[in-house]
């Protein structure tokens, strides 16, 4: 596996998706320091709530979706998946290592990202740093495992997770009550709350306990439809 | 559409170690393979056709990375779809260049080698770089490599774990003819000490060279199968059709159809005569003379049918 993992690491490392992807991750960071210069005292509840709901709601399903989804898109069309898969190794042990180099481009630039921004949105609050950084994690992890799922379902995955990312994540768990217990951005929200009750103290949360055991079942279902595809799929 | 030669004298034994029986590959409403079976033993099996015959659903289909539509793959007896273990024992190259740029010749081999779980990996690797004769390119990054280097490399990656099936399919595609001798004589000595290789090509005298069996894949279906030899004098004995276009058709087809080496002649409405002959190197020198002793001049002579697809075609219908 650790092959598979090195290998991916190093096809994740684009210059270009990097760089754009760290463009992202900068922007709650510039905010954090823009308001930090330009205002005087702590920033109120609404800029906090809405820089981070944009690190976590929009800044991070795009930045896992830029790599994640070419764990496995750039294979498929290259035609290199099949140097993995006609060797003898299980199918999740290609799945694993492939989710996990995603995972670990994506994880350290949203982490860097929360930290950061949340030192200066919350003036130095180490509970509500942490709960923002480990939030954020989560919802990389989740994300990841989706989006690594689509790019191995379909060569036009960006455009299947844009969908997703702005239909389901943006729009509807906003308007329609019940998709809170299926979105990404609600688990990972309440992951935050559960550390720093504090935190998004307006907004209709998940139990602490829902929403870990919903984080555990999508990543348990999406990497067990992954593996699926890959034993079903015809490698090109 | 019927084989040609039912013979399937060096395939079809207990020593079989490959399988196909009435597979068949359709993508929606277009068969791509039909209905094919056929057995491999060990030597080299040439897999031969025209493009768009079939020929790499096929192979993809024996390598188990496409799924049939219906029939059966075994390779050693087991099914090879969803049996990873397997791939221990089989090495397979395809016609595509799945290599990563960036990744040194050396560190593909050695990675290929260690994801099929090669024993002393760093000998194993050295070992088949030496054969495809790449040393010197070891430690460059494959982005640099020529095409033909790029397959050769990929061959290397292919024999690194030392399989007893290896799969080819179009391996000499980019090669010059220096590599191409090289990498027929690797695949001769390499079938010689008792592994199974099959390789695809739609170049005739490629199979020719390696191959002592040929499955003949036309249009998804086997049209021939058996010793290369008796296909190939299948083959020589077809009727070639070839086009001249003289000042003078009439006096030149009359003449014509008294040669020995001509079977018929037929003048079309525009004046071109099309000799059917099965001796073409007769009428090669025949043609001229005739043409001088005529005084008839001879502005083209254009061979019609020289294509494998028509030579496939010959075999399929006959």
């Amino acid at each position: 596996m650790w092959f598979i993992y090195k290998l991916t690491l190093r096809q994740l490392s684009g210059r270009w998706r990097l760089l754009i992807t760290l463009l992202l991750t900068a922007l709650p960071v510039v905010m954090g320091v823009i308001r930090s210069l330009v205002e005087d005292g702590p920033p109120d509840a609404e800029f906090q709530t809405g820089v981070v709901g944009m690190l976590v709601g929009v800044i991070m399903p795009l930045v896992v979706l830029a790599i994640a989804s070419a764990a496995f898109t750039n294979e498929i069309e290259d035609r290199t998946l099949a140097n993995l898969t006609l060797t003898p190794i299980p199918r999740w042990k290609i799945i694993v290592p492939k989710l996990l180099g995603a995972i670990s481009v994506a994880a350290p630039m949203i982490a860097t990202s929360a930290l950061i921004a949340g030192y200066f949105i919350y003036e130095g609050d180490v509970k509500a740093i942490l709960s923002t950084t480990v939030g954020a994690v989560v919802g990389v992890v989740l994300y990841s495992t989706v989006f690594t799922w689509a790019g191995i379902m379909t060569t036009r995955a960006i455009g299947f997770g844009l969908l997703y990312v702005f239909l389901w994540e943006v729009m509807l768990s906003g308007i329609v009550p019940g998709v809170r217990f299926l979105s990404l951005n609600h688990y990972s929200v309440s992951v935050m709350r559960a550390i720093d009750e504090r935190r998004f103290t307006g907004e209709d949360m998940l139990s602490s306990g829902v929403a870990v055991g919903a984080s555990f079942g999508v990543l348990v279902i999406f990497l067990l439809l992954s593996i699926r595809r890959l034993r079903r799929m015809d490698v090109p | 559409m019927t084989p040609r030669s039912s013979a399937h004298a060096s395939v079809g034994s207990s020593e079989a170690v490959i399988r196909v029986e009435n597979v068949s590959r359709w993508f929606g409403n277009v068969v791509s393979v039909s209905d094919v079976s056929f057995e491999i033993k060990p030597g080299i099996t040439g897999l031969l056709g025209p493009n768009g015959a079939g020929k790499t659903t096929l192979l993809r289909m024996i390598t188990g990375l496409a799924a049939v539509s219906d029939g059966r793959v075994t390779v050693f007896g087991e099914t090879v779809r969803n049996n990873s273990s397997l791939y221990s024992r089989i090495g397979v190259m395809s016609e595509h260049e799945t290599v990563y740029q960036f990744m040194k010749g050396r560190d593909f081999v050695k990675m290929m080698g260690q994801l099929r779980g090669v024993k002393d990996i760093d000998n194993a690797v050295d070992k088949a770089i030496n054969l495809v004769d790449l040393s010197d390119a070891a430690y460059r990054p494959m982005g640099t490599y020529s095409r033909g280097m790029r397959q050769r490399m990929r061959l290397a990656a292919t024999l690194v774990h030392e399989p007893d099936i290896l799969l080819l399919d179009e391996p000499l595609n980019g090669a010059d003819p220096r590599q191409r001798e090289h990498f027929k004589n690797l695949l001769l000595s390499y079938a010689a000490s008792g592994k199974t290789v099959v390789l695809s090509s739609h170049i005739l005298e490629e199979v020719e060279q390696l191959a002592d069996t040929v499955l003949l894949i036309v249009n998804g279906k086997l049209a021939a199968s058996g010793d290369f030899h008796a296909i190939r004098a299948a083959l020589n004995d077809r009727p070639y059709h070839v086009r001249v276009i003289s000042d003078s058709p009439r006096d030149l087809a009359s003449a014509l159809v008294k040669l020995k080496s001509v079977d018929a002649v037929n003048v079309d409405p525009d004046g071109a005569i099309v000799v059917q002959s099965r001796n073409v190197r007769d009428l090669q020198i025949e043609l001229p003379r005739l043409a001088k002793a005529l005084a008839v001049r001879v502005r083209r002579v254009e061979p019609l049918d020289d294509s494998l697809e028509s030579v496939f075609g010959y075999l399929v219908d006959r």
